[in-house]
């Protein structure tokens, strides 16, 4: 018998015939061309601690996942034994409406926690990519967000508690259950965005919002970048509270002409407040040089706001995710630049964030580094989110983490994980 | 020369002598905080103007193995700067710039000892201001409020001072300076800043921090409505928040709080209510009667006896001052009183708002209630005398007991105050040793020597004692 049948079958000791992925879908784990010894799907706490013990023992890596949205995230590993994917333990555990919040195990998908709430009229208001797959646990994990984090945040702002099985196997909570909490060190953060490299997220329990009464899209076309986005930052800036303010240039997207600098503006709330404030909007936008000012209703609402939220989504092995966060006065300069490389991009402008969509042509890695070097100059950072393992191993994806603050985050790795069990090599500079 | 004397001729090498305190009279206005319960003097204070100052102290501090605090405006409600086992006091008054206004980037870089309150006059005029609003804003600073990750009535729409934090300089606890975060939303790497924000002083010195602007909304709808029981008043509370209703502020004061507001200020409110409540709701003025129309149905439906609405931005202004006075008034009620911080999910509010009643029933000791109910962050006052010692005894229970409900409830033993010396022994009541075990970890990476804010947050074997549990050592 190989090794790896004798591990298959210690696993499924731990989690049963119904917890092993067949060896026929193994390969859709594969991560940056390392292709897993196993995938378990553990349906408990206590199976998860066993399989832990297990992998230590044989000194075996451990990849947390949830759907697999995000198996594309990251540093290529140093090795990729056993994927552990969470979505067999999906339950909500508590959900009383009238708080407004609701704890649900990690491997809940965001779509199947969206259905639930919007019977009692509220939703989560994240609106990250791979919206019908990925699951909270992955949500939290790689910080995901979308456009809606300018009205209502990221998982930083919406994670009250959180429970993780650590590298030890020992279960632990950080946070708890109510909307402030100042009692010990405010650790939901530090698992917030750590890419699953300090432990198995278990449960979280999250800030929920009530659903607004009406929702609304206003879109206008731009002759150049430095007319949409002075634009949208006058609507920014205005008595308006937009839940997005989108610069897009996309060659795809239905309502968005080819190479046109669009402005997309989202509204949500009470219909006469939304109403307003597609008024004020139309008005800044035009005046401001905006052409085809109109609302997007209907289904074709439904789309765009679809197609914005599935836009950071990796197309294909050659296709490249560029997420930079920028201060918003940088991002038409960047936008401009950025014209020449790609046919899409699209940036939150009021949150500082910027997406490219890139293709592996010729002189791309000096593209990209050229690019972080601008963004690291004026304060911000490049994250490459999704690209072909041969390019990851040439250009790293995080980008530079300073000399000591790095010291203390290697030594928050080493104190938790001290065996690097956990997706070694993936996150900021080999940890 | 004695260590202390060597330690303190090298401070005034430094600093210059009139930046070093020694004067036991002058010392002693350092020994506690906002909450005089607790007690400890330091041996020397100093004033510190420049993050290099601040990091040559705490090297010289390191040198000489003496424990090190930083202070603020010494607004703190839980013991977080006293210094337990003596050492220096730094104090950062003197680093109270405001660095830079970015409106653009609606931004700001301020030294950690400028005024909350100051901060939000510099950019009013220009339509914005710093949202975290805790009741002590006019003597609270930046720095304070980062190490307690304050909150304060607006903070239910608007979050607590964590969520208005993008970047800090950090003088770590063997003197280095860094930088966490930046003036971006997102920076690689773990989350240090978030976990340095509410770590009560003991992971470092923040010397610069990059904070959000709020936009001052467009209008304001305040009401204020009056209740014959305090069941109907905070059954009214979560009824709004369970509508879709998110008001940007949700008070509750009962009876003894505006009693003790009357006597101190007469502002007007009807001394036989039993609770009122203060509502604001902001936003955008189109829409905004629909919601006031929606709560005040809500209001009638739970028996309101009484709604009024601010006139004008005087009235609402007085108002608010009115709520943010009420720690001021207590002295009124007794010589001595305990803020209670605790939280619990809104829909618990009634039923344990009347557990409280029943253990300042059972121990005859007041209980005053003044708090952010949107958020079911409950502030029992507990009213006592310190110099009768029987009092004290039953006060001790009463604490306990408090805290105990808000954990069975499945809330919190602090919402915004922070844990400091204050509530060390209540811990366990929320977290398992590993729990803390953890916290202990990331604490040993940050400040290995503990001598930054030596004996705070973590309970001890005697906590365990007292909580009648038995810590499994491991």
């Amino acid at each position: 018998m190989s090794n790896s049948d004798a591990l298959h079958d210690e696993l499924r000791r731990i989690v049963g015939e119904s917890g092993m992925l067949p060896d026929a879908q193994i390969a859709d784990y594969t991560i940056d061309g390392l292709t897993p010894k196993s995938v378990v799907l553990p349906a408990s706490v206590g199976e998860i601690q066993d399989i832990l013990r297990l992998a230590a023992a044989q000194h075996l890596s451990v990849i947390p996942a949830g759907s697999g949205s995000k198996l594309r995230s990251g540093n290529p590993p140093e090795k990729v034994d056993i994927v552990l994917a969470m979505t067999r333990i999906n339950e909500v555990v508590e959900y009383e409406p009238a708080d407004l919040t609701v704890t649900v195990e990690a491997g809940i998908r965001l779509a199947a926690l969206q259905e639930r709430l919007a019977e009692n009229g509220q939703f989560l208001p994240l609106n990250p990519p791979y919206a019908s797959r990925c699951t909270l646990g992955g949500i939290v994990a790689t910080n995901t967000s979308g456009a809606l984090r300018l009205h209502y945040g990221t998982a930083r702002n919406l994670v009250l508690g959180l429970r993780v099985v650590h590298a030890s196997g020992t279960v632990v909570k950080s946070g708890g259950k109510v909307v402030k909490n100042v009692a010990g060190y405010d650790l939901n953060k530090l698992y917030i965005g750590s890419l699953g490299t300090l432990g198995i997220l278990t449960e979280v329990t999250l800030k929920l919002s009530p659903i607004p009464p009406r929702q609304a899209i206003l879109t206008a076309q731009f002759q150049d970048m430095q007319a949409a986005a002075k634009a949208g930052f006058s609507v920014v800036g205005s008595q308006t509270l937009p839940d997005f303010v989108n610069l897009v240039v996309h060659s795809r997207l239905a309502c968005v002409e080819a190479r046109c600098p669009t402005l997309v503006v989202g509204f949500g709330g009470e219909a006469e407040t939304v109403t307003w404030q597609l008024a004020q909007t139309r008005r800044i936008m035009e005046q401001n040089g905006g052409i085809g000012v109109k609302e997007i209703e209907g289904e074709s609402r439904q789309q765009l706001n679809d197609a914005i939220q599935a836009f950071p989504e990796a197309e294909g092995d050659s296709s490249i995710i560029v997420k930079m966060n920028l201060k918003r006065t940088d991002i038409a300069e960047f936008a401009e630049g950025a014209l020449a490389e790609t046919r899409e991009m699209m940036a939150l402008l009021g949150s500082g964030v910027f997406y490219l969509k890139m293709e592996e042509v010729k002189g791309i890695l000096d593209t990209l580094a050229n690019l972080r070097e601008r963004a690291v100059k004026s304060h911000g950072s490049l994250i490459i989110e999704s690209a072909s393992p041969e390019l990851k191993q040439q250009i790293d994806v995080w980008g530079p983490v300073e000399g000591r603050t790095l010291g203390l985050m290697k030594q928050v790795k080493a104190r938790f994980d001290a065996g690097s069990l956990f997706n070694p090599g993936r996150f900021v500079s080999g940890i | 020369m004695p260590y202390k004397e060597q330690l303190i001729a090298e401070l005034s090498d430094l600093l210059g002598s009139k930046n070093v305190l020694t004067d036991a009279t002058a010392l002693s206005v350092y020994e506690c905080d906002a909450a005089p319960s607790f007690k400890a003097m330091p041996d020397v204070v100093v004033f510190a103007d420049t993050a290099q100052q601040v990091s040559d102290i705490v090297k010289l501090a390191n040198k000489h193995d003496t424990p090190f605090i930083a202070r603020g405006g010494g607004t703190g409600l839980s013991g977080g700067m006293l210094s337990v086992q003596g050492g220096i006091i730094i104090a950062l008054n003197r680093m109270n710039r405001i660095l830079e206004i970015d409106y653009e980037n609606e931004r700001t870089v301020v030294e950690p000892g400028v005024v909350n309150l100051l901060l939000t006059h510099a950019v009013q005029n220009q339509g914005y201001h710093y949202a975290p609003d805790p009741s002590s804003q006019k003597a609270c600073t930046i720095g304070g409020n980062i190490a307690e990750n304050s909150g304060g009535p607006h903070t239910l729409k608007y979050g607590v001072t964590s969520d208005h934090v993008l970047g800090l300089e950090v003088v770590l606890p063997d003197g280095e300076i860094i930088e966490l975060g930046g003036v971006v939303e997102e920076t690689p790497g773990y989350d240090l800043r978030g976990v340095m924000i509410g770590s009560e002083g003991t992971f470092g010195i923040v010397t610069k921090a990059v904070v959000r602007l709020t936009r001052n909304p467009q209008a304001y709808q305040t009401a204020l409505a009056v209740f014959e029981t305090m069941d109907d008043a905070s059954n009214a509370v979560s009824t709004i928040i369970g509508a879709g209703i998110i008001p940007a502020a949700l008070e509750m004061m009962d009876r003894l709080v505006i009693r003790a507001l009357e006597e101190a200020f007469q502002f007007g409110f009807p001394l036989d209510a039993e609770a009122i409540l203060i509502v604001e709701l902001d936003g955008i003025e189109a829409g905004m009667q629909n919601q006031t129309d929606r709560m005040l149905e809500i209001f009638k439906q739970h028996n309101a006896r009484d709604v009024n609405y601010a006139k004008d931005d005087a009235e609402r202004q007085q108002l608010w001052k009115a709520r943010k006075s009420a720690f001021g008034s207590f002295g009124r009620l007794a010589p001595n009183y305990i803020t209670q911080d605790g939280v619990v999910p809104r829909t618990r509010l009634p039923k344990v708002l009347r557990r409280i009643s029943e253990i300042s029933e059972k121990y005859q000791i007041p209980i005053a209630n003044v708090f952010h109910a949107g958020d079911g962050n409950i502030h029992p006052i507990v009213l006592f005398n310190e110099r009768d010692a029987d009092q004290c005894e039953r006060v001790e229970h009463v604490n306990m007991e408090i805290l105990s409900v808000c954990a069975e409830v499945g809330g919190t033993i602090t919402g915004e105050h922070g844990i400091g010396v204050e509530k060390m022994d209540y811990m366990p009541l929320i977290f398992s040793q590993a729990d803390l075990q953890v916290m202990e970890t990331v604490k040993d990476i940050f400040n290995p020597t503990g001598l930054c804010n030596p004996g705070k947050i973590f309970p001890t074997a005697e906590s365990y004692a007292k909580l009648g549990l038995q810590p499994e050592l491991s």
